[in-house]
């Protein structure tokens, strides 16, 4: 799932995007095995549990990290990060409403991956072009 | 309807297809048309609201969508499940979400509602007099339509 593409040259976002694709991938590929759906429901469970606490730190460190660069567009892009928080969050709110459905967790998983592609594959890479029109990484 | 309304949601596509999915489009034809029906296998329609209102559908074959969401994925899949179908949803929402970014830069201020997705079902959808616009477009995967009908509102 995860290309070179997404990318944006800075190393701390770089290596969480990678874990979080990777995370994303996991969990993808184990809700369309063929494996029965009581099996799965573990691996669901510790990925919405992650997903809950990482996507949470990543956005703040990257928040942080846009801080201290200065980066114009941090408004709009702790938005984006809020939408993405809540997208999680209205899904781990109907998991606890009505049990970890397939039909649910399906659409979460098709709706997690879109996100995780749209937001890392295009407001990232934006951090990236202004970290490079500044010369390069700001560590 | 402004041919403003159309390019930006053309515009919008273009963009997203080819950032979430390596793929470019190619305009095949523009044509009025007198209904919004939903002609290929699995469709999106986005209520738009706001100083401008109306409906966009997003009309894919269903092996264009099957490829799309393996250029995601990295997968096979075979069947537009729930799982395909949300994502084509949100891809669509994207989309939607683009071209009011668009539009608001040329002072249009509107909003959309979450993705509606009918697979398999073939409705049609009800508009006032006036006829919708129906945008072809054509990539490497399969050809699929975007179906507009957007009106200022009153």
């Amino acid at each position: 799932m995860w290309k070179e593409k997404y990318k944006v040259g800075v190393r701390l976002i770089d290596e969480q995007h990678q874990e979080l694709f990777n995370r994303v991938s996991d969990f993808v590929q184990t809700i369309r095995s063929e494996e029965h759906w009581e099996d799965k429901l573990d691996k669901v469970k510790e990925t919405m549990a992650f997903m809950q606490e990482y996507v949470v730190v990543h956005f703040e460190e990257e928040e942080i990290y846009q801080e201290k660069i200065n980066y114009p567009d941090i408004q709009e892009h702790k938005q984006e990060h809020t939408k993405f928080k809540e997208g999680v969050n209205h899904y781990v709110k109907i998991f606890e409403e009505e049990g970890f459905t397939e039909e649910k967790i399906q659409e979460f998983g098709g709706r997690l991956m879109t996100w995780l592609i749209m937001h890392v594959g295009k407001m990232d890479q934006k951090i990236g072009a202004y970290v490079e029109g500044k010369g390069g990484e700001t560590q | 309807m402004k041919a403003e309304y159309v390019n930006s949601f053309y515009k919008a596509t273009n963009d997203v297809f080819k950032l979430m999915l390596d793929l470019e489009t190619h305009k095949e034809n523009l044509v009025l048309v007198e209904e919004m029906v939903s002609s290929k296998d699995a469709n999106v329609v986005l209520g738009v609201t706001g100083n401008l209102k109306g409906s966009v559908l997003f009309s894919f074959p269903r092996n264009m969508v099957l490829e799309m969401i393996k250029i995601m994925s990295g997968m096979e899949v075979d069947k537009i499940d729930s799982f395909a179908s949300s994502a084509l949803g949100e891809v669509a929402n994207i989309i939607g979400g683009n071209a009011l970014t668009v539009l608001s830069q040329n002072n249009y201020v509107c909003d959309i509602a979450p993705p509606q997705i009918f697979v398999g079902e073939y409705k049609s959808f009800s508009m006032a007099t006036e006829k919708a616009l129906k945008l072809s477009l054509n990539t490497s995967i399969g050809a699929f339509d975007i179906i507009m009908y957007l009106q200022p509102s009153s």
